[in-house]
């Protein structure tokens, strides 16, 4: 019999790491040593995550295959099955299927400069990419992060942002949170991420953006890029709706001809506005 | 392929013997006027005179509700194994034209050459040998005619294919598996017929066809912004009730669910038919739903069939086989549903 597609395979949580208000990130590292060493997963697809007798979720993959020791799933608690996962400590088992869904077209992006446009746990997804990029730095040229988060405790993985990111050459930093509270300390930016994007007003010539985040921010980013003079080609984005199977058959995630689970969720504003989307929406 | 006859009398002899060697699956009456799929026991179950089966022959080759793998679970202990696959051969027998055209369309969803395959869906496939039953009276509902390359006697991807004659069945064998079939049991089987008594008694029963309807260029209509965002699709679905039955009798609706049993320590997963018809089929965490009235859930329905498996697959997702026009409540009819939008555009 051929391969069961739908079957996941056993893994262990390696770390556990507090990541930021309600989303913690796992390390996890599958059981068998060959599928780990082949699993080479492309900046920006996800694997099914379950919890035997709970469910199973597609979750973005936030590492890249350049630390092809583990995985990296940053996880908000937000239903039934996440609520679970938050509880699982390092040393626990979960179950793993992958790598699935369309990747960033990393191949084209190679000699340009790249602008990331996050907010939230956007971030995460995006991140695969950014350390893909870092890890081949000599491949790709300025990078400019703009990332927002409802507040300074909201912002993920403050040490990159913080540390890593900004020491690498050739990259650009901009933070900006909604709001903050009085014990936040926080003396940067306040304001929307799409406001940012328009101040920081990246030049479309050799460019190439990435935008992941809230639907709203990702309505007024993509408006904002195309006033910038962006090409539809130029603006690359993710989709995301429930799913169930991510392998394109079992039939939820379906706009028009495609699946998002297989062939997205990553999509450029060509595909997008191919799809039979009602205006309103 | 080659073209032959067997008596009606030696037809239940043929199956009562394939009985013996393989598992038989035909038409049964389950219950009163309730006809469906089933394994047969003896020829004798097999109903032979029937429009069609209440639900298609999909519930063969994709099951109801499928057992995918089973697991033994504590928090830091995990074994999950593949169930013991499907052994022995199967035939399927009595499939109408429309449900083996369905099977193609399947075929395009669930074994198609990635690596993504439905290793269940394949395997059935792998081990069934088709017969195929032309329809001699095509019902009230039916209208596999109006559409591309079938008819109330084409043989799709049948393996063997019988129409009824007087007093016998033309046999068309198409396939490897058909030839196998035919000459293991050659004795039932006689030369009699030619490839123009088929096509003369094809235009017979085509004659008798009750509904036919215009699809030419339905799926250019269905493209058109105007006819997805038109306010044809909220009256449409006034009448909606959710009921879902249209999607589960649908030869060609394939959607699932995913989900868990376990009791203790130990479970399965398994998988059941589910339904674009349902609130909840697209509803994600957080309350978003990108379908969240009738409206959208009818239109995706029916656009689903006649654009988006076309522009995906190459082929309409509609065989004609009329099963959601008898079976729907409120009388929510595709072919008015052509027709009304060709008058959209």
């Amino acid at each position: 019999m051929s391969k069961n597609p739908l079957r996941p395979y056993p893994a262990t949580i390696t770390e556990v790491r507090d990541e930021s208000v309600g989303i913690k990130t796992f390390k996890v590292v599958l059981d068998d040593e060959e599928m780990m060493k082949d699993f080479n997963q492309e900046p920006g697809q996800c694997a099914q995550l379950s919890i035997m007798g709970v469910g199973e979720a597609m979750i973005s993959i936030t590492s890249p295959r350049t630390r092809s020791e583990y995985l990296e799933f940053s996880i908000a608690a937000v239903g039934k099955l996440t609520d679970v996962i938050h509880e699982l400590e390092e040393g626990d088992k979960i179950a793993l299927r992958g790598p699935l869904g369309s990747s960033f077209p990393y191949q084209k992006m190679q000699g340009k400069d790249l602008v990331f446009i996050a907010g939230g746990i956007g971030l995460a997804p995006l991140r695969s990419l950014i350390n893909f990029v870092f890890d081949n730095r000599e491949d790709y040229g300025h990078v400019d992060i703009i990332y927002g988060a409802r507040s300074p405790k909201h912002l993920c993985f403050k040490e990159e942002l913080f540390e890593t990111w900004p020491s690498i050459d050739d990259v650009d930093l901009y933070l900006t949170v909604d709001g903050t509270d009085e014990d936040d300390n926080w003396d940067g930016r306040t304001g929307y991420v799409p406001d940012y994007l328009k101040d920081v007003d990246p030049d479309p010539e050799g460019r190439i953006t990435v935008t992941c985040g809230p639907p709203i921010m990702i309505k007024f980013v993509l408006e904002a890029l195309q006033d910038m003079g962006f090409e539809d080609e130029q603006i690359i984005t993710t989709l995301e709706l429930n799913m169930k199977c991510g392998i394109g058959k079992c039939g939820r995630c379906n706009i028009g001809n495609k699946y998002i689970c297989l062939d997205g969720p990553v999509f450029d504003l060509t595909e997008i506005k191919e799809l039979p989307i009602d205006k309103e929406l | 392929m080659s073209t032959k006859a067997i008596d009606k009398n030696k037809l239940s002899e043929l199956l009562n013997s394939l009985l013996f060697k393989q598992t038989l699956i035909a038409p049964v009456e389950a219950e009163e006027d309730i006809l469906l799929f089933k394994n047969v026991e003896s020829a004798d179950q097999v109903v032979l005179d029937y429009q069609n089966t209440i639900t298609p022959v999909k519930d063969w080759f994709f099951s109801q509700t499928e057992e995918l793998f089973e697991f033994k679970n504590k928090i830091t202990e995990l074994e999950i194994n593949d169930l013991p696959a499907t052994d022995g051969e199967y035939i399927l027998f009595g499939a109408r034209p429309c449900d083996l055209k369905s099977v193609e369309l399947l075929d395009l969803v669930f074994d198609e050459d990635g690596e993504f395959s439905d290793s269940f869906y394949k395997e059935k496939r792998d081990r069934t040998t088709i017969i195929g039953l032309s329809c001699s009276e095509p019902g009230a509902y039916c209208f596999c005619n109006s559409l591309d390359g079938l008819s109330p006697t084409a043989t799709c991807n049948a393996d063997i294919m019988l129409t009824e004659m007087d007093g016998d069945y033309l046999v068309e064998v198409l396939t490897d598996k058909g030839e196998k079939l035919v000459s293991d049991n050659s004795s039932y089987f006689s030369d009699k017929y030619s490839e123009e008594d088929k096509e003369t008694r094809t235009e017979e029963i085509v004659s008798n066809m009750k509904l036919t309807v215009d699809v030419d260029d339905i799926e250019a209509i269905m493209q058109k912004e105007d006819v997805y965002l038109s306010d044809y699709w909220q009256e449409l679905s006034l009448k909606c009730l959710g009921c879902a039955v249209c999607t589960y009798i649908c030869p060609t609706c394939h959607c699932y669910d995913i989900r868990d049993y376990s009791r203790g320590n130990a479970g399965i997963r398994y998988r059941c038919w589910d339904s674009c018809m349902f609130n909840d089929f697209t509803e994600a965490a957080g309350d978003h739903n990108p379908r969240p009235t009738r409206r959208e859930r009818v239109r995706q329905r029916f656009m689903h069939k006649l654009r988006f498996f076309d522009e995906r697959y190459g082929d309409t997702g509609c065989v004609g086989c009329g099963r959601c026009l008898e079976k729907c409540p409120v009388n929510l009819d595709i072919t008015r549903v052509i027709s009304d939008v060709k008058e959209l555009a």
